[in-house]
């Protein structure tokens, strides 16, 4: 199954952390990281993933959106 | 690599408003600190009645037009808040007590250490260590919950409430008041100080500036960049002040610091931890609160409330000293500090929960 790089950001440190944790849980690459400049004027933290498709973000404490992440490292928002 | 040289201009930009408040009548080591200058305008509208710091700095309003405005024309002003705002309120109280235990906030913790003040060196490792005591409880789950999106009205109330200081400073000064002596006295005229303050607000605003944040990005995820701001601030100031003939190292007769090093790094450390637990350092605040953010307002009023406590009941230190009620009250604000760090620490909380 071909993998996308994805990120997540939150509305706090604690969700970042946890959604993290649960990712290594479950084999999957990730990174914990400062928010990138250009996705948001708050210096939160961000989680950097690899997955088959993008999680909702409904279903994760505290996280507020997912981006895809393009070979450019270009960010364009998950909808739904 | 953006992000990077934006820092760094930050930094530049803050350095050399610094070096220009300082050369034209900001006290010495004290051309620029979100600490001490609210402290000052706090002082100013009377909320305490210590005659040697009372001055509405146009700095402080300054900072926040600046990251206002620019927040508006980038599409970044939002309305937000509703995380733990009494919590906040009460550790921007302590940050405050720290500050004052210490003289300065980590901005000007900073231009001390660019005056020669190695004071402020001691300080510094309280600082790291109080920031690193952050990190271990955000490693553990501490949170103060999430913010949500509010009513317009709540994210306009501090640049509001900016603007009618503003309006009482250059239309009706009498109702304030302002110091006869000592560092209240002395200030760069309005308009530079307020274009200074602009400056500084909108540099912030860009490139995210904090004095917290870049330690935290170097310990925990190993990112560095955040941490050039402090670098460059202070070689800035470094050549400014050895170009001005106003640097002077060592520990004994530096301008407004006291030289009782176990205080200077306890009271830093307070600021280093209630500063990670908030979220920003009290630059950051003030920019963040600017941009729409009701839990950086309320922290700010906390700045406010805090610096008139430490005044009114003789808290603050002083070129002798600190004060056995400062030292009392950095007590009760570290004891603050570590159980609300405690209260809101997820792994703790499963911990009592086995427990009981």
């Amino acid at each position: 199954m071909t993998h996308m790089e994805l990120l997540a950001t939150f509305y706090t440190h604690y969700g970042a952390m946890r959604f993290h944790k649960r990712c290594a849980k479950e084999g999957m690459l990730s990174k914990m990281a400062p928010v990138p400049r250009v996705l948001s004027a708050s210096c939160g933290v961000c989680v950097r993933f690899e997955a088959a498709c993008a999680p909702n973000a409904e279903e994760h404490e505290d996280m507020e959106r997912c981006y895809t992440v393009a070979a450019s490292g270009a960010y364009a928002p998950v909808e739904g | 690599m953006k992000q990077k040289l934006s820092v760094t201009l930050a930094g530049l930009a803050v350095g050399l408003v610094a070096v220009c408040l300082g050369v034209f009548g900001n006290p010495a080591n004290m051309a620029l600190c979100v600490a001490c200058f609210i402290r000052d305008t706090a002082g100013s509208l009377g909320l305490h009645r210590a005659e040697t710091v009372q001055y509405m700095r146009p700095e402080i309003i300054g900072i926040v037009f600046g990251a206002f405005f620019t927040g508006l024309a980038k599409k970044e002003f939002a309305s937000k808040g509703g995380s733990s705002p009494y919590t906040r309120f009460l550790l921007g109280v302590c940050v405050m007590v720290g500050a004052l235990v210490f003289l300065g906030c980590p901005l000007r913790m900073v231009l001390r250490i660019a005056g020669g003040d190695m004071n402020a060196v001691v300080g510094l490792l309280g600082f790291a260590l109080g920031i690193l005591t952050g990190i271990f409880f955000l490693n553990k789950g501490f949170s103060l919950k999430r913010s949500y999106d509010q009513p317009a009205v709540e994210g306009f109330g501090l640049p509001a409430a900016n603007a009618l200081l503003l309006i009482l400073l250059v239309a009706s000064p009498a109702l304030l008041f302002f110091s006869a002596n000592g560092p209240g006295s002395m200030h760069a005229p309005l308009l530079m100080s307020l274009a200074g303050g602009l400056i500084v607000g909108a540099a912030a605003q860009r490139s995210r500036l904090c004095f917290i944040g870049g330690v935290r990005d170097a310990v925990m995820f190993k990112d560095f960049h955040m941490l050039m701001p402090f670098a460059v601030v202070f070689a800035t100031v470094l050549i400014g002040n050895l170009a001005t003939a106003k640097f002077a190292f060592g520990f004994e007769g530096q301008p407004l610091a006291h030289t009782e090093w176990v205080w200077n790094v306890l009271g830093l450390y307070l600021v280093g931890f209630g500063s990670v637990l908030l979220g920003g350092c009290p630059l950051r605040q003030l920019v963040l609160a600017s941009c729409g953010n009701s839990d950086a307002a309320v922290t700010v009023l906390g700045f406010f409330a805090g610096s008139a406590i430490c005044h009114n009941f003789g808290l603050a230190s002083s070129g002798a000293g600190t004060s056995a009620g400062g030292r009392v009250a950095f007590v009760v604000c570290m004891a603050f500090a570590f159980a609300t760090a405690t209260a809101n620490t997820r792994i703790l909380h499963k911990a009592r929960e086995v427990l009981t």
